[in-house]
């Protein structure tokens, strides 16, 4: 271990979302900060091109880590940029029905539209959006508009982060989804992130992954560990933790704090995600143009606690959704090209549960209750529906559930023995240590969490800064 | 350990090909070769995870493939179990599925004809071809000093890994050789995938050796110096590479260049740019991207890459872009070393064992087709047995087989481009006119690729046959009388690059040998030097210049540094200042001393000569400081 201690002002742990734009708010600020992040740092060059490669240097555990009955796989960002390097960059606010239960859970007074409203304008006003022109629809979207219309659900064009996707000359988003090659998507890279580093009041430790944190009067330190195994200590006198549900809670867990704070851990959602894939004799081509260009905006379907996604799948992704294997699974993979796809993604009210295991592994409970089951199925029936209006002459259900919307562990509210983040965003019972990304939403909003995540990192800035 | 063994490697690889069978289009898992990125997943596994994903590949390497079947079964039906035994099974599929169909489906989107079978087309703009020369150069320029950084050993690290990535994915790689060059199967097994995998062991066992730093003998008069060579890297090095052999061509260039320490910057040829295949197997093989790229495109492309003013250039193809290539290198003054095409001759007397000596004129002059740059291009045959020789050959190249196959019964594949095939017609041609009898193969309609081995009796010295590079499968036959006549019409030529010479008599084989001007020769054999790594190969005249392959191989991709270290002292070497008339007759002295006189007497002249020039040069210092 080191003998030198590195000193620095303010550590965040996480160079994902809230990370990066809380780093942006302090460095603006003229804060010096120190930012170590597990993953690697990539730009639109050198993002890897396979998606074997992707899955490995982009996620964590070489691209899936799967729940305590291996029937989600969850899929966890570990690059600089986190999940808004792998993401599709949907923006969307919160809508009342997610905030009501939000403050009913937390007791938090802000948790409404308009007491959140000024944060989002804010995040919106720091980064590009476009909405998808019609013209640019690909198949896949059409069949969703078309199933849509003909079975009276409501569906809505869905607003990206992105600057220019340049269509016209033929890009397909679906490869972003191993990082933007031309710095259209807004990831916090070219964005917050990008800001922060110019600064020069940031200091970022790619490859560094913190394995432990003790506080004491004066300030917190935390033992890191680089890629190549060394550990080293560094002190700060305030931490942001902003290494997902997963990591905060993973990391709190061995530091200690599962005795003083009893809601650590707990409280896991993901949204799970079904994707069911379609088999027509036209052609789709859902992997050209935009990935996603429409979402479903059905009120119905929101009380009934589901939302259908315009999704597709790069090869490897699409081969692990087939069911089965063999010369049967070659034959369908083939027919790649006339497939199209929607996704059931659930508001999952069982909440799940991170733990430590042995060798410091994160283990986590999730399971689906009586509840959850029929959203995935009133969901599934109604992609069904879309499929079987539009033509489909054979319907795949997708293999594997997904999670890639890592929520909660560390709670945020008013209550110290059901919340872990007081509504200051502090850890309840440390003056210094702050989250304000995934790990603290109360439960499972339904809708796609980024936009609230930067909003929420917004505010945490504020506070911490002061 | 995060790599494989290979008893896990054969187990996955068994379940693989049960996941993957294959078709008429599509690769099983094994021949696709995709096992190789294998350990770029492994190295990323929690511990716990890849023990019992090497666990698993243990158990399928040793149970029958029909229980191995049965339990990917069980797994991928897991939902169906109870559900107190189904989360194994599900994590036993998605951990083997999710291997397999990682590794085979990423590798597959690289692969134009199995992405035509998917319709998988996903591109980002800007990228497709037009690669920007400049700033892709400049990221090879960049990467310059982190190769520089490896040593040896380490690069060679990499070159072990390509080795076993090529073996690895050898039948797709000979699948895609062929889709391009219309090659047989078994010519582009044994020339392009063993001859490449053969120089990449040559490298490993003696590139340390030849590129370690050497100690070279310290005259007496240099006394207390010590006179090392170091092999450094020239920078970045461009590689421009012919369409007969492009995948060999790509590789061992490359690769030579490569582990000397340059990035390297290669430009295949428009006609057979095997797009994406030299990228798979170095990203298999974990090179950085930036260490060597490849940028597809003519000879505007090439033109651009010689504007960024590479450390050496390495040119494989015809003389006549040789020279452009020269000419353009000569702005900047640009080293280049060219290995362009060949006229070469096959001398047979008449004590040579005639079956051989036809066999190998045969194999020698139709191997690719005739497209090598050193195939046999003229045979010339020893009177006495010019009849019986001409008529086993006509017998024995009548009964190849033409085609492209798929399981390597063909002998002669198709010609690679309309261009040459042109060449070859109007060479046919200009032959009969000029009184030339085709033997074989005047059936051929002048157009098809598909040409049949063309045999020529009574050629002369107006024909194009006997004069230019045919580049194809022809054989023109000539008569000598006499050993001079014989060595005469072998260089009557503005090539050299090969040549072969057939007799028992080695004494005079190895004469005649040294009496044609080429680059490199075989005696009763054909085209081997090129199958011994060790061997310099390049040519003389039109052939080009050079030398590539071996030591000399690794020389030419160096920076040959001589470097001589003495101690610091206040010593002053007596040749420099001040001259004095003093010094000069002292300085004559020590000439005689060492140039006039050898063995002791004129060890201890130089010694006394150089002791009183040496007290002298003391003296005239300390007065001068005085």
């Amino acid at each position: 271990m080191a003998s030198r201690i590195d000193f620095h002002d303010t550590i965040i742990i996480g160079a994902g979302v809230s990370g990066s734009w809380i780093a942006d708010q302090l460095t603006q600020k003229g804060m010096r900060v120190l930012m170590v992040e597990a993953g690697r740092h990539f730009d639109r060059k050198t993002y890897p091109r396979r998606e074997v490669d992707a899955n490995s240097l982009l996620y964590w555990s070489g691209g899936i880590e799967l729940n305590h009955d291996a029937s989600i796989g969850l899929l966890r960002p570990k690059v600089v940029g986190g999940g808004s390097v792998v993401n599709q960059a949907l923006l969307d606010r919160f809508d009342e029905d997610a905030f009501v239960s939000w403050k009913k859970q937390s007791g938090i007074e802000f948790f409404d539209q308009d007491q959140m409203a000024e944060w989002y304008e804010r995040a919106e006003a720091s980064i590009h959006q476009q909405y998808i022109p019609k013209e640019n629809w690909n198949g896949n979207a059409e069949v969703f508009a078309e199933g849509f219309e003909k079975n009276g659900f409501k569906c809505a064009p869905l607003r990206r982060a992105q600057k220019d996707c340049r269509y016209a000359e033929g890009s397909d988003c679906i490869e972003c989804l191993m990082g933007c090659r031309i710095d259209s998507k807004q990831s916090t890279p070219v964005t917050t992130l990008k800001r922060a580093l110019e600064s020069g009041h940031l200091e970022l430790r790619a490859k560094t992954q913190a394995m432990k944190l003790i506080e004491d009067a004066n300030g917190i330190t935390i033992e890191l560990r680089s890629s190549t195994g060394e550990s080293s200590l560094v002190r700060a006198s305030r931490l942001v933790l902003a290494s997902g549900a997963i990591g905060n809670s993973k990391l709190l867990l061995a530091s200690g704090y599962g005795e003083k704070l009893p809601a650590l851990g707990h409280g896991f959602y993901t949204h799970p995600q079904y994707m069911t894939l379609a088999l027509y004799d036209r052609s789709i081509r859902a992997h050209k143009g935009p990935f996603q260009a429409l979402k479903s905006d059905d009120p119905e379907f929101r009380r009934q606690g589901f939302k259908l996604e315009n999704v597709f799948a790069p090869p490897s992704g699409l081969a692990m959704l087939v069911p089965g294997f063999g010369a049967k699974h070659m034959e369908t993979m083939k027919q790649m090209s006339h497939m199209a796809c929607v996704e059931v993604a659930i508001r999952d009210t069982e909440p799940g549960r991170i733990e430590l295991a042995s060798g410091g592994r994160a283990k986590v409970t999730k399971a689906l209750n009586a509840e959850d089951r029929s959203r995935r199925d009133r969901g599934l029936a109604a992609v069904d529906k879309i499929f079987n209006s539009t033509g489909a002459k054979k319907l795949i259900p997708g293999d594997v559930a997904i999670g890639l919307h890592l929520m909660g562990g560390c709670a945020i509210g008013k209550d110290k023995k059901t919340s872990v983040v007081s509504p200051e965003f502090n850890l309840h019972g440390s003056k210094r240590i702050f989250a304000a990304d995934s790990s603290v939403f109360p439960n499972a909003p339904g809708i796609n969490p980024s936009l609230t995540i930067m909003a929420l990192s917004l505010r945490a800035a504020e506070v911490i800064a002061s | 350990m995060s790599r494989l063994s290979r008893l896990q490697a054969k187990g996955l690889q068994k379940a693989g090909d049960i996941m993957i069978p294959g078709d008429e289009v599509l690769p099983s898992f094994t021949r696709s070769g995709s096992i190789a990125a294998a350990d770029r997943i492994v190295e990323f596994l929690t511990e716990s995870d890849r023990a019992g994903l090497k666990g698993v590949a243990v158990l399928f390497a040793i149970l029958p493939r029909p229980f191995v079947k049965g339990l990917l079964w069980l797994a991928a039906n897991a939902n169906r179990l109870p559900s107190f035994l189904a989360p194994p099974f599900r994590e036993l599929n998605l951990g083997v599925k999710g291997v397999v169909m990682s590794l085979y489906y990423s590798d597959v989107s690289m692969d134009r004809k199995i992405q035509g079978a998917l319709g998988y087309d996903a591109k980002v703009a800007g990228e497709s071809g037009d690669t920007n020369v400049e700033e892709a150069y400049g990221r090879l320029r960049a990467a310059q000093s982190a190769v520089r950084s490896l040593s040896v050993r380490d690069r060679l690290d990499f070159i072990r890994r390509l080795r076993e990535a090529i073996l690895a994915k050898r039948e797709w790689i000979v699948d895609q050789i062929q889709d391009a060059t219309g090659k047989s199967r078994t010519d582009a097994l044994t020339s392009e995938i063993f001859g490449t995998l053969d120089h990449l062991l040559f490298l490993e066992k003696y590139a340390e050796k030849h590129l370690r730093e050497k100690k070279v003998p310290t005259p007496p008069v240099l006394m207390g110096k010590k006179s090392l060579v170091r092999f450094e890297p020239l920078g970045t090095v461009l590689v421009i590479s012919p369409w007969n052999y492009p995948f060999y061509q790509a590789i061992v260039p490359i690769t030579s260049a490569f582990v000397c320490g340059n990035t390297v910057a290669y430009k295949p040829s428009e006609y057979t740019p095997l797009n994406g295949v030299v990228e798979a197997v170095l990203a298999d093989a974990g090179f950085n991207e930036d260490w060597i790229r490849v940028f597809y495109g003519a000879g505007d492309v090439g033109s651009k890459l010689i504007d960024q003013k590479p450390g050496k250039i390495f040119f494989t193809g015809s003389t006549s872009t040789g020279k452009k290539i020269m000419a353009q290198a000569s702005r900047d003054l640009i080293p280049v070393e060219l290995e362009l095409g060949g006229k070469d001759p096959m001398i047979v007397f008449a004590d040579a064992n005639i079956e051989r000596a036809v066999a190998g004129a045969a194999w020698g002059a139709l191997t690719n087709t005739g497209q090598s740059c050193t195939s046999v291009e003229k045979i010339i045959v020893e009177d006495a047995i010019y009849d019986d020789f001409r008529d086993r050959l006509v017998k024995e190249v009548s009964r190849l087989k033409l085609g492209v196959d798929r399981d390597g019964g063909a002998d002669l594949g198709l010609m690679t481009n309309d261009m040459q095939t042109k060449i070859v017609a109007d060479h046919l041609v200009d032959a009969e006119k000029k009184g030339a009898r085709v033997l074989v193969g005047s059936e051929w309609d002048r157009k098809s690729r598909a040409i049949p081995p063309l045999v020529f009796d009574g050629v002369t010295r107006e024909m194009k046959v006997y004069r230019e590079e045919s580049f194809g499968p022809v054989l023109p036959l000539l008569r000598f009388k006499s050993e001079a006549e014989a060595i005469e019409l072998a260089n009557d030529t503005e090539y050299g690059l090969s040549a072969s010479v057939w007799s028992k008599d080695l004494v005079r084989a190895s004469r005649v040998a040294d009496a044609i001007v080429t680059g490199n020769v075989s005696v009763n054999n054909v085209m081997i030097t090129e199958g011994n790594h060790a061997l310099p190969f390049g040519g003389v005249k039109n052939s080009g210049f050079g030398r590539f392959k071996g030591e000399w191989g690794l020389a030419a991709f160096s920076n040959v540094k001589a470097i001589m270290i003495e101690a610091s002292s206040k010593k002053i070497e007596a040749n420099w200042y001040p001259y004095t008339p003093e010094k000069y007759s002292k300085f004559n002295d020590l000439i005689t001393a060492v140039f006039g006189s050898q063995g002791f007497v004129g060890f201890v002249k130089f010694a006394i000569a150089g002791l009183k020039l040496e007290s002298y040069v003391a003296k005239v210092r300390s007065d001068r400081v005085r």
